[in-house]
């Protein structure tokens, strides 16, 4: 049974590459797989606390991708392969694989210039081609966004890097705006006086850049009083939805209306009205 | 009110703030109530048989959200710094109160709360600036009378380096590593800020109290065991 196994093991596949060789090199891989990965998950448990989200997953992806690459120096010779001869294979063989996997190095470079660029990071709210949502991770191929709906959304990183990217959450401040309308019999300096006050009751509308609230134009139904108002960029959207709602009842709770469009017409004539 | 209390006997009741922990079946409840137009009621199950509850000052960064780590005081009337000089100027800062449950060898935040409404500000441009709690202040040459579950009070010593007059208006801190004291009277923190010129100036925090037997408070970002080193702020974006 022995002599079985051993003749097996010895068996050449191809060249001077035996079974046992190929076995020892799928062993070492493995090897390398897991010590990456138990090397990572450790590092991740140590900085997660310490460190940027987006800063600790680039150095674990450059960890783990390293160990795996001197893992697959180191065995090569193992499956025959010569490195000096591969230079002068990879010659040809990078001209044939150059053009059948031109997507492919077009998003890898597209990949390295949004790393070294950082137009995004892991956890920004961003805007690619229409694509909105949470940056969810970026890889060397692909970057994974998140969008407000839940849904996964792989996007290449030729096209994140060819795109206008919005980035909403790059500064740290951010600007957002309103437009209340309100009757013409109103009075707007009592209006803009309440939503001011509002404004200031308001810990995350930052006192500076000051709010801005001024009568903006006169529309068809309404006064146009235009709210401008500046929160941090984290909570933003959370600002922008607790501010309008108590701008409506506190102006209404001051006798001052938003009105329905409507418009006023004039006849040339008395009007008659018949039963 | 601030100090350590055993967990069984933790009761705190003021005009419009109750602290307190109660047994029920097996387990502690921590509860805190304020009481304004909109009354806030808080409630912890607390699972254990005895520790402490530590009741302190905090830094003052964390409510109604923790979205910065930076204190901006306003001086209502600003200071003209003479060249070369160096003197004290008190100012008042906001308080948060943080509940700290300790145990053997750990501890942990189970409340924090403040009775001033918490605003904040845009230090710098919108792009490089940063996040700061805003506080506005008037400026006392000594210490000012001060409730001290609302407001402490800021030793600032102002070093002017610059050889030019200049106008002081505001103060920027990184709260990490703030040293916060207190007694029953007085909460406080002694701070310097080194003008270098017309728009920089370094801020740090000192570690001594405002006066003496003043008790040291436990620090958030201590209790919370975050890597902090302690270090100045470069205020960069004008003074």
């Amino acid at each position: 049974m022995i002599d079985i196994i051993v003749d097996v093991l010895n068996r050449n596949i191809y060249g001077d590459v035996t079974v046992s060789d190929f076995l020892v090199a799928m062993a070492v891989m493995a090897g390398a797989t897991v010590i990456a990965r138990i090397i990572t998950t450790n590092l991740r448990r140590t900085l997660v606390d310490k460190m940027k989200r987006d800063q600790l997953e680039l150095i674990l992806k450059v960890i783990y991708f390293v160990i795996i690459i001197i893992a697959f120096l180191a065995v090569l010779p193992l499956l025959g392969l010569n490195l000096s001869g591969l230079l002068v294979a990879g010659g040809i063989a990078g001209i044939v694989i150059g053009f059948a996997s031109q997507s492919v190095v077009s998003n890898l470079i597209s990949g390295i210039f949004l790393l070294s660029e950082k137009p995004i990071k892991i956890g920004d709210q961003i805007n690619v081609d229409g694509i909105a949502g949470f940056v969810e991770d970026i890889n060397i191929l692909s970057t994974i966004v998140r969008t407000y709906d839940g849904l996964y959304v792989r996007l290449p990183n030729e096209k994140v890097f060819s795109s206008n990217i919005t980035n909403y959450v790059a500064h740290v401040a951010r600007r957002f705006e309103y437009v209340v309308g309100i009757r013409y019999s109103d009075d707007a300096e009592r209006a803009i006086e309440i939503i001011k006050g509002l404004i200031e009751k308001h810990p995350f509308a930052l006192k500076n850049p000051e709010p801005q609230v001024f009568v903006d134009n006169f529309g068809d139904s309404s006064v146009n009083i235009v709210v401008r108002i500046w929160a941090p960029s984290a909570v933003w959207y959370d600002v922008k939805m607790e501010i309008l709602w108590k701008i409506k009842k506190e102006l209404e709770a001051n006798g001052i209306q938003i009105p329905f469009p409507q418009r006023t017409l004039w006849f040339a004539n008395e009007l008659n009205v018949r039963k | 009110m601030y100090g350590f209390y055993n967990l069984s006997e933790f009761s705190v009741i003021l005009d419009n703030l109750t602290l307190i922990v109660e047994k029920r079946d097996e387990f502690y409840i921590y509860r805190r109530v304020i009481e304004s137009d909109v009354s806030e009621v808080k409630e912890r199950i607390i699972l254990g048989k005895d520790g402490k509850v530590i009741l302190n000052p905090v830094e003052p960064v964390n409510l109604p959200k923790e979205i910065t780590n930076y204190l901006q005081i306003k001086f209502r009337r600003s200071i003209v710094s003479e060249p070369g000089s160096s003197f004290s100027v008190f100012l008042t800062f906001p308080l948060e109160i943080g509940v700290f449950l300790a145990g053997k060898k750990s501890m942990e935040v189970i409340d924090i709360f403040g009775l001033t409404k918490p605003k904040y500000t845009l230090y710098g441009n919108p792009r490089n600036g940063i996040i700061c709690r805003y506080w506005e202040s008037d400026v006392f040459s000594k210490i000012p009378e001060t409730n001290p579950l609302e407001e402490g009070v800021m030793e600032l010593r102002i070093v002017n380096e610059s050889g030019e007059w200049q106008e002081v208006s505001m103060v920027v801190f990184d709260i990490y590593g703030m040293k916060i004291f207190y007694d029953k009277e007085l909460v406080g923190s002694r701070t310097t800020m080194t003008i270098h010129s017309e728009k920089v100036a370094e801020t740090d925090f000192l570690v001594y109290p405002l006066k003496k037997k003043m008790s040291k408070s436990v620090e958030l970002y201590t209790a919370r065991k975050l890597p902090v080193i302690g270090k100045g702020f470069v205020m960069e974006w004008g003074i």
